[in-house]
């Protein structure tokens, strides 16, 4: 469905995306995990014609993103990470819009399906600048459902929202699936990406350094984390294949021991040393 | 053929104009540098003055008209492009929509074109009570029109190319700001020395001001009108391809 080769932006001499090659079957959930300046901002752009890249393709149901970008802007929706609805329209009005954008038949049926699925028909007429922050990211995301993409674009559809909004926001990414839609997602939230993702690839320095399913991306560095606080005060943390391997290591420990499952941020860590914030 | 999927960018900025024209401080922001104009130059210093055989007033809001629709189209698509592609980003919605750039270059101006025509109308009204001799014929309204075009497809590419808000003040102050003095809105164009002449007279305001004040089209209203045509052209042009080009 979507198919990336060697895919290259550069912003002088800073390379934020380099030879970037993957490919993602349809009806997936894809995760770009990586923190800041990762180039996951930028991968998303390229996938969505809003930046040409300087070198390597990409296509999206066989079509490509810069040959034939209409054609592909005719199957995505994108959530971007920075909110860009019109604050003084209501929400209704920024729907319709959208709508007359992507040419959407039936709008007026369509425009109160998706205002429902966020739970906003309520405020359709409601400008968006009365909107919390948890309200307009639930407006963009049914922005972007209104031409029912094949292909939606979550650009850290979650960042600066509180836990319990977190959670609600992938009730709605997960109820997206369900009509086989193909959903791409970047975030820095490891939790979000392992509770969403089918497949994570793990961006650093605008490389992809690892890519496989969550369980495969854990499997690689150990499923269980044994960890304790040293004399020194510093943070010690021991990988293990197997709960009795971590039960054995913790108790030949000098120090309070703590074991719990791995996660991605611990896959990230093994992998580039550095933390994902 | 016209590009189709224009009509709601032209809707999204004529809602967002409803709600900016009922306040009032924008009828009043519109108004205020023309009736500056028309008090001082005027009312004020022109009360004794003829020009062409006319009062100075009836010579003058031609001039205040081409400058109003000039400065109307230009500053409001350039200053709200500009935020909207670099602070709201709400330009990108447009640019990953199906539709051409020169659909969004066609919305773009004419809502540019409507802020141009509604500011030329508050002059007018203005004109019609102070004015003594005043026409308003098809080539004057056609010479709007075309001025209001052109000068908002000049704001697409102004939007389109500077890199911060600020750039857009500055662009106006080398650009716009002489041209409305230069241009013949006050005098004619004949009376600044002859080298500044030439400068002046490639200005598209210029030819607006020399095409608004005729009554019918002679060789020199054709030569004008062709001159407008082929800025309007070149800058539409021009524009669409600053938003087929777009890349962050």
């Amino acid at each position: 469905m979507i198919e990336v080769t060697g895919l290259a932006k550069y912003y002088g001499k800073i390379r934020a995306v380099d030879n970037l090659s993957f490919r993602i079957e349809g009806g997936s959930v894809f995760g770009l995990l990586g923190p800041n300046g990762a180039g996951k901002t930028t991968t998303i752009k390229m996938l969505t014609t809003l930046s040409k890249p300087d070198a390597g393709q990409c296509s999206i149901g066989g079509h490509d993103v810069v040959l034939d970008h209409l054609a592909v802007k005719k199957l995505i929706g994108v959530v971007p990470q920075e909110n860009n609805l019109d604050r003084e329209l209501t929400a209704h009005e920024n729907l319709v819009i959208y709508s007359m954008l992507h040419r959407v038949p039936d709008r007026e049926a369509k425009v109160r399906s998706c205002l429902e699925l966020v739970d906003l028909w309520g405020r359709r007429d409601s400008l968006v600048m009365s909107f919390s922050g948890g309200m307009q990211r639930r407006l963009l995301i049914a922005r972007a459902l209104l031409s029912e993409p094949a292909v939606l674009f979550l650009d850290e559809p979650s960042i600066g929202l509180d836990p319990q909004i977190r959670r609600q926001m992938a009730d709605i990414i997960r109820k997206t699936r369900i009509d086989g839609r193909t959903v791409v997602i970047t975030t820095h939230y490891i939790e979000e990406a392992e509770a969403l993702c089918d497949r994570v690839g793990v961006l650093s320095k605008g490389s992809l350094i690892a890519l496989d399913t969550p369980d495969n991306l854990k499997a690689m560095v150990g499923e269980y984390i044994v960890e304790c606080v040293n004399a020194q005060g510093k943070l010690v943390q021991q990988m293990c294949k197997t709960r009795d391997e971590a039960g054995s290591l913790a108790g030949e420990a000098e120090c309070a021991v703590t074991i719990r499952k791995s996660n991605l941020e611990d896959v990230f860590i093994k992998l580039t040393g550095e933390r994902i914030e | 053929m016209i590009a189709r999927g224009w009509s709601p960018i032209f809707l999204r900025e004529m809602l967002l104009f409803r709600r900016k024209l009922l306040r009032v401080g924008y009828l009043f922001s519109a108004m205020v540098v023309p009736i500056i104009y028309l008090v001082t130059f005027g009312l004020g210093l022109g009360r004794n003055v003829q020009m062409g055989g006319k009062d100075y007033l009836s010579y003058l809001i031609p001039g205040l008209v081409a400058m109003s629709s000039m400065n109307n189209s230009y500053t409001w698509v350039a200053s709200s492009l500009n935020l909207n592609r670099l602070y709201f980003k709400s330009f990108q919605i447009f640019v990953q929509a199906p539709i051409q750039a020169s659909a969004i270059m066609i919305g773009e101006v004419l809502a540019g074109m409507v802020k141009g025509l509604f500011a030329s109308f508050l002059i007018l009204i203005v004109g019609y009570v102070s004015a003594s001799d005043l026409s308003i014929t098809p080539l004057f309204i056609i010479t709007v029109l075309l001025n209001s075009f052109l000068f908002a497809a000049l704001g697409v590419i102004t939007g389109m190319i500077t890199k911060s808000h600020e750039d857009t003040a500055t662009y106006n102050n080398f650009f716009i700001l002489p041209m409305a003095f230069f241009s013949g809105t006050f005098f004619p164009i004949d009376r600044i020395p002859e080298l500044l002449r030439a400068v002046v007279w490639c200005l598209p305001l210029t030819h607006t001001n020399l095409l608004i004040r005729k009554t019918s089209l002679d060789a020199d209203g054709f030569l004008s009108l062709a001159v407008l045509l082929v800025y309007a052209g070149v800058f539409f042009v021009v524009g669409s391809r600053l938003i087929r080009n777009y890349s962050e």
